[in-house]
């Protein structure tokens, strides 16, 4: 039993993986220069091995060891050599060159990433700005509009009162007829300065598009100043001729005074409700509620007559274009071109611009 | 130059240098094994003087390195003798290395028994099986391999007893461990 274990276990050896000769191994073997151990295990390998025994058997026939020492030291040279530029400096630069390619990749997919972002952000704005913001632009196309009103409004009063003064005040001279005029005047001026003088600030502020819009007004505001002035003008004569005549009615009657003031109220009443409707239009179109303006210019439209069928027509084109109905816009600068009054230019150079 | 390279084995250096692109554990195998390339292809170098070692082996190498890429390698001797003796005999051509089935047998036995060194369960298994093998092995084949392998025999005293040329003495007991390999293997389907 004992004898036999170690047997036993020999058996192990036949199939027990040994390497391949080494580089010295082979013509020690050669030369008869191997312990025991060391060629029974070179033996051993040999049975396996197809490579080392025909190694061995090359050298055994071809005699001399030196060619084989030369060739086999050049050929691990060459080994090294072609090895030697992958080594670690090599790895290295390798590695750094991975990591800036990387590097340079991020930062083009970070540009790209940002001109993209960009972009999208211009375009969301544009949309924003496009769809949106209807207050603003409403604001902006109203308020030359306002002014306008404002002027339409402002000046009639002092007529009115000059009006109204001298005739239920009989007791007002000639005296105060004279420096009233004036002031009256002054008071116009005045006003149409400062008005101008925040027209050119609105203008300023005012975008592109609205550019055309303010100027229009401007020119229309301007021109009704002019016909205003004119009025007043007509009025101031007029009303100086009845101060000339207030001595003369004060000596024939006290009443027949009121009566003329009468009349003259009830002569404007139709061009005044007409303007007012426009104005609550543009209150309407101010505070941003468009299609209730639209009603209401559209009603303008169909009741009154001359101007304000123009106006009102120019209007209903820039809700429209707020509203992006661009077609609709369009058409009604058009009508507002053909009807070919004091707001044409105005609608051709918004035609013109959208 | 790479210490930790040469003391690793073929299968791993193998493994290295076809996953991570490890040109230093190609290196150091074709290192390993150039002296026995060398030897082998000198007898062809020396009976054709056109071949010119300066060509020869660079270009042995590179393909090497190229089938090295592609190939199932089991054991790194076989695969560098078949691409030598293919490039020298067709150069034009590169035949594909497949390892045989005994091959494979061969390789399979032999890893367990390498597994088994640590474990003794396995090894009291092996040993009784590989003896029971060994017992069904003709007589000649058994008496070889006995006297070979478990009675440390040299070549040498082994061709003056049985008159056979070296040659032909390994063949025989390269023939005899085939056989038990293939014993051994139809045992275990067996069993």
């Amino acid at each position: 039993m004992l004898s036999s274990k170690p047997n036993n276990e020999k058996v192990l050896k036949v199939f027990s993986p040994i390497r391949c000769l080494s580089k010295d191994q082979l013509p020690r073997y050669l030369e008869g220069r191997l312990t025991d151990v060391e060629k029974h295990l070179v033996e051993q390998h040999l049975t396996d091995c197809d490579l080392c025994f025909n190694a061995l058997q090359a050298l055994e026939q071809e005699g001399g060891t030196e060619k084989y020492q030369d060739l086999t030291n050049k050929l691990q040279r060459y080994v090294h050599e072609s090895i030697q530029p992958v080594s670690h400096i090599q790895k290295v630069a390798q590695y750094t060159r991975k990591e800036k390619n990387k590097e340079n990749l991020l930062v083009y997919f970070w540009l790209v990433a940002f001109i993209g972002m960009a972009i999208g952000s211009v375009y969301v704005l544009r949309g924003h700005l496009r769809n949106q913001p209807v207050v603003n632009k409403v604001m902006a196309a109203a308020t030359p509009a306002k002014d306008s009103q404002q002027i339409t409004v402002t000046p009639q009063q002092p007529i009115v009162t000059e009006n109204h003064t001298p005739a239920t005040t009989p007791t007002v001279t000639q005296k105060p007829a004279p420096p009233v005029t004036p002031a009256a005047t002054a008071a116009v001026t005045k006003k149409a300065d400062s008005l101008a003088i925040i027209k050119a600030a609105k203008a300023k502020a005012l975008q592109k598009k609205a550019a055309a819009d303010s100027i229009a007004r401007k020119q229309y505001a301007i021109q009704k100043q002019d016909s205003l002035k004119k009025a007043a003008a007509d009025k101031n004569k007029e009303s100086e001729k009845k101060t000339d005549d207030t001595p003369v009615t004060k000596q024939v009657t006290k009443d027949q005074a009121p009566p003329e003031p009468v009349k003259k109220e009830t002569a404007p009443v139709p061009v005044n409700s007409d303007e007012y409707l426009y104005k609550a239009a543009m209150v309407y179109q101010q505070q941003g509620n468009l299609s209730e303006a639209i009603d209401r210019y559209r009603r303008i439209e169909s009741v009154s007559a001359g101007k304000y069928v123009e106006m009102a027509r120019y209007q209903l084109a820039i809700c429209y274009r707020s509203k992006g109905q661009m077609g609709k816009a369009r058409r009604m600068f058009r009508e507002v071109v053909r009807m070919d009054g004091s707001l044409k230019n105005a609608a051709q150079q918004a035609l013109d611009s959208m | 130059m790479h210490q930790q390279l040469t003391n690793l084995s073929d299968k791993e250096l193998i493994s290295r240098a076809r996953k991570q692109k490890d040109r230093e554990a190609e290196g150091v195998l074709m290192d390993r094994y150039s002296h026995l390339l060398v030897a082998v292809t000198l007898p062809h170098l020396n009976n054709n003087p056109n071949l010119d070692p300066n060509v020869v082996f660079p270009s042995l190498l590179q393909r090497l390195s190229a089938s090295l890429k592609t190939q199932t390698i089991y054991k790194a001797n076989e695969w560098i003798l078949h691409i030598q003796k293919g490039y020298l005999g067709k150069p034009e051509k590169s035949t594909p290395f497949y390892p045989s089935r005994d091959g494979r047998d061969l390789l399979h036995i032999e890893n367990t028994v390498d597994k088994a060194a640590t474990n003794i369960i396995d090894r009291e298994d092996l040993i009784v099986r590989l003896g029971q093998a060994l017992q069904r092995l003709n007589a000649d084949d058994n008496a070889l391999i006995t006297q070979f392998y478990l009675e440390n025999k040299t070549f040498a005293d082994l061709t003056a007893t049985t008159g056979l040329s070296r040659e032909k003495l390994r063949d025989q007991l390269k023939a005899a461990k085939g056989k038990l390999a293939k014993l051994f293997m139809n045992q275990g389907y067996v069993k």
